[in-house]
C-alpha cells in the first residue's frame, strides 16, 4: 500500500522512539536506525521516501550519510535533525541536497507541515507516473489457450462459474492470466452484452482511486469541471474486474464493502444515490490470509469477494501448454513484425520445457517477442531466447549472496527484455528498488 | 451479565482538574464509546517524569507508569493533567496515547490558550473532550485522519481543535467499532 516510508536515523534511543511514535500516529511506516551504517544496511532491503537524520552521531555523521544516500538515490528526501548551535552544518547539508532541516526539539506543527509537504510531492509524482503508465497498460495475450489438464480444468470451472451471478476471487501468480480468466467468465456469462470494466488497484494512487471508481460531481474538487461517471457506474449491466485487490487501502476497503453490501454508492461530491448492476470479479497475487491476520485487509470484505474462488495455475504446472502458447505468440509477432519466421526449433522447445517460467505466460510472451526480433533465420533457435543466454555456469566470485542476487537480477532482466515493470513484479520488489540495484551492480543491457 | 459489562474506561485526574470537567468527559466518553466510565484517582505523583532542564513533564513515562497501575477490568485509562507535556523530540504535546495500547493522557495546559477569561470554562471542557476522544481513538489503534472535521484529524492549533467536530468520520467510526468488537471479545 502507498504509505510513506520513513527511516529515522539517530544514535539516541529516546529521540528515535519519540519521533517514531509520533509519526506512526500519522499513519506512516517507520523504521529506525541507530547510526549511519545501520541505516545503509536497512536501505539495502527497503526503499524509503524520507530519511530523518540526526546531524551529530557517533561514527558516521549525518552529513556523511546524507552524501552517500543522495549519491545512491537522489529521489529520497532527507531531513536533517540538528541541535542548537549546529546551524552552519545544517546549511552545508542543504547544499548537499537535504530537503530541509529541523532544530530539535521541534515544534510539532513544523514537523507536521514538513512531512505533509513531502507526502504531497510524493503523491504528485505517483499520480504523474500513473497517468503516464496508464496508456501503456495493455494486455497482450487476448485469450486463454491451452490443452493441459490443469488449464482444461480451469476452462471447465469458468464454464460452471460464468452463468452464476456470484462474486469471484481469482488467485494466482503474476503473469498467469487472471485478467484473461476474468474476461472469459464475463464472456460466458449472461452479462456478455454488457461492459467489462477493469481497474488495476495496484497501479492507481489511492487518492485517484475514489474518483476513478465512484466518479465525481462537477465542483467536487478544483479539477472537477464536469460530472464524471466512475467505473462502477460504467460497469452497469456488465462485469467489474478489480485487479490486484490486495493493494487497496483501508478507506477504499470500507467503501467497497459498502458498495458490495448495498449496491448503492455516491459520486464524489454527489448526494444522489446511484444504483449500478454489476458483477464483481477480483484478483490478487498476494497472500490475503496473511494481510487479514496483520490487519491490513478487512476480513468482511474478503468474505464478500471470496464467494467463489478460482486459482489460476502457474505456467510451470501446465508446461504441456508451452509449445502451443509459444506457437500462438510466434504467429502473432511474426504478423506484427512482418518477419518470415516459420517455426520454433525442437531444441528451443526442449529448452523452454525445462525452464520454470517465474513470470509465467507473460514472461513466455515477452521471450517470444524478443526472439522474433533477434532471430536471423527462419527458425527460432535456443540462443534467440533471452532466458538461455545467461544460464552460464557460475564463474569465479560466485558464492556470496550478493553475487547470487546480482546474477539472478541480471537473468530476470535478460529473460524479460529489460522490461523493468515486469521484472520488478517477478522479483517482488518495487521498480525504484530494481533501478537502484541495476545501478548498484552496474548491470547493462546486452545487445 | 456478559463479561465485558464490567469493563470500563477509567478517567483519572492528576492534579486539580475540576469535578464538572471530569464528569462532562466521563459522560461524553460513555456516550461515544458505549462503554462504562469511572472517575478514579490512580497515579498521583508524576515528579519522576519532570525534566528540570525543560520544566515540562515527559508524557511517555507517565503513560508507562499509568499502564502498570490500572486494574484488570480497565479497558483504557485516560489521565488528565494540568502540567505541560513533552516528548523528547518535540517542544510540547497536547497529549499522548499508546497506539493500540491501554493508556493515554491529555494536558489542559495549552488548551487554555486564547481563551477569553470570561468564557474559559465551557470552551475548555469541549476542547478537553475532543482531545480525550482523539487520544482514546489512538488507544483503539486509530491513526490520524485526513478529514479535517474528524476527531482523529491532527490539529495544528487550538483554532483547528475548536473547528473540528466531536465525531469520528465514517471511516474512523467503522474502524473504531471493529476495534471495540475485537477488544471486548478477548
Ligand atoms: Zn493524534
Ligand atoms: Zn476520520
Amino acid at each position: 500500500m502507498l504509505k510513506t516510508k520513513i527511516l529515522i536515523v539517530d544514535d539516541e534511543l529516546i529521540m528515535r522512539e519519540s519521533l517514531g511514535g509520533w509519526l506512526e500516529r500519522d499513519g506512516h511506516e517507520i523504521k529506525k536506525a541507530s547510526g549511519g551504517e545501520e541505516a545503509l544496511e536497512i536501505m539495502k532491503k527497503t526503499r524509503f521516501d524520507v530519511l530523518l537524520v540526526d546531524i551529530k552521531m557517533e561514527g558516521m555523521s549525518g552529513l556523511e550519510l546524507l552524501k552517500i544516500v543522495k549519491e545512491r538515490d537522489p529521489d529520497v528526501d532527507v531531513v536533517m535533525i540538528t541541535a542548537f548551535g549546529s546551524i552552519s552544518t545544517s546549511i552545508e547539508a542543504m547544499k548537499n541536497g537535504a530537503f530541509d532541516y529541523l532544530l530539535k526539539p521541534f515544534d510539532p506543527n513544523e514537523l507536521g507541515v514538513l512531512i505533509e509537504k513531502i507526502v504531497e510531492n510524493k503523491a504528485q509524482a505517483l499520480e504523474n507516473l500513473y497517468l503516464r503508465e496508464q496508456h501503456k497498460e495493455i494486455t497482450r495475450f487476448e485469450s486463454m489457450i491451452g490443452q493441459s489438464k490443469a488449464i482444461r480444468t480451469i476452462f471447465e470451472m469458468i464454464q460452471d462459474i460464468a452463468p452464476m451471478e456470484s462474486t469471484v476471487l481469482l488467485t494466482g501468480e503474476t503473469g498467469t492470466g487472471k485478467g484473461l480468466a476474468a474476461k472469459a467468465i464475463h464472456t460466458h456469462s449472461a452479462r456478455n452484452q454488457g461492459p467489462f470494466m477493469s481497474i488495476n488497484c495496484g497501479a492507481i494512487p489511492e487518492h485517484l482511486m475514489e474518483s476513478e471508481l465512484f466518479g465525481y460531481q462537477k465542483g467536487a474538487f478544483t479539477d472537477a469541471k464536469e460530472n464524471k461517471k466512475g467505473r462502477l457506474e460504467l460497469a452497469h449491466g456488465g462485469t467489474l474486474f478489480l485487479d490486484e485487490i490486495g493493494e487497496i487501502g483501508m478507506r477504499m476497503q470500507i467503501d467497497l464493502l459498502r458498495v458490495l453490501e448495498d449496491r448503492v454508492f455516491y459520486r464524489v461530491g454527489g448526494t444522489q444515490p446511484i444504483q449500478s448492476d454489476f458483477r464483481v470479479i477480483a484478483a490478487t497475487n498476494r497472500n490475503i490470509d496473511e494481510a487479514i491476520k496483520n490487519g491490513s485487509f478487512r476480513e468482511d470484505l474478503f468474505y464478500r469477494l471470496n464467494v467463489i474462488s478460482l486459482e489460476i495455475p502457474p505456467l510451470r504446472e501446465r508446461k504441456d501448454d508451452v509449445p502451443l502458447l509459444a506457437e500462438q505468440f510466434l504467429f502473432r509477432f511474426t504478423q506484427e513484425t512482418n518477419k518470415a519466421i516459420e517455426k520454433i526449433h525442437r531444441d528451443t522447445i526442449d529448452e523452454m520445457m525445462m525452464y520454470e517460467w517465474p513470470g509465467n505466460v507473460r514472461e513466455l510472451e515477452n521471450a517470444i517477442e524478443r526472439a522474433v526480433v533477434v532471430c536471423k533465420g527462419q527458425i527460432i533457435m535456443p540462443e534467440d531466447l533471452p532466458i538461455f543466454k545467461h544460464k552460464t555456469t557460475p564463474g569465479p566470485g560466485i558464492g556470496s549472496l550478493k553475487d547470487m542476487e546480482k546474477n539472478h537480477i541480471l537473468n530476470i532482466l535478460a529473460e524479460n527484455d529489460w522490461n523493468i515493470a515486469l521484472c520488478a513484479r517477478i522479483l517482488q520488489i518495487d521498480r525504484s528498488t530494481l533501478y537502484k540495484k541495476i545501478k548498484a551492480y552496474d548491470l547493462k543491457k546486452e545487445d | 451479565m456478559t463479561q465485558h459489562d464490567n469493563l470500563k474506561i477509567l478517567i483519572t485526574p492528576i492534579g486539580s482538574i475540576p469535578g464538572h470537567q471530569l464528569e462532562a468527559i466521563a459522560a461524553a466518553v460513555k456516550d461515544h464509546f458505549t462503554i462504562k466510565t469511572a472517575i478514579e484517582n490512580s497515579l498521583q505523583d508524576i515528579e519522576f517524569a519532570f525534566d528540570t532542564e525543560r520544566s515540562q513533564y515527559h508524557s511517555t513515562s507517565i503513560l508507562e507508569a499509568l499502564q502498570e497501575l490500572v486494574p484488570d477490568n480497565t479497558l483504557k485509562v485516560i489521565a488528565l493533567v494540568e502540567v505541560d507535556l513533552f516528548i523528547p523530540i518535540l517542544t510540547h504535546v497536547y497529549g499522548e496515547a499508546q497506539l493500540g495500547g491501554k493508556a493515554c493522557i491529555v494536558s489542559t495546559h495549552r488548551l487554555k490558550e486564547n481563551l477569553k477569561s470570561v468564557s474559559i470554562e465551557p470552551d475548555l471542557t469541549q476542547r478537553l473532550i475532543k482531545e480525550a476522544f482523539h487520544e482514546l481513538g489512538h488507544t483503539f489503534g486509530l491513526l490520524h485522519c485526513k478529514d479535517p472535521t474528524c476527531i482523529m484529524h491532527y490539529c495544528r492549533s487550538i483554532r483547528d481543535v475548536d473547528r473540528k467536530s466531536k465525531n469520528f468520520c465514517r471511516y474512523c467510526d467503522i474502524m473504531l467499532q471493529d476495534a471495540l468488537k475485537k477488544e471486548l471479545k478477548t
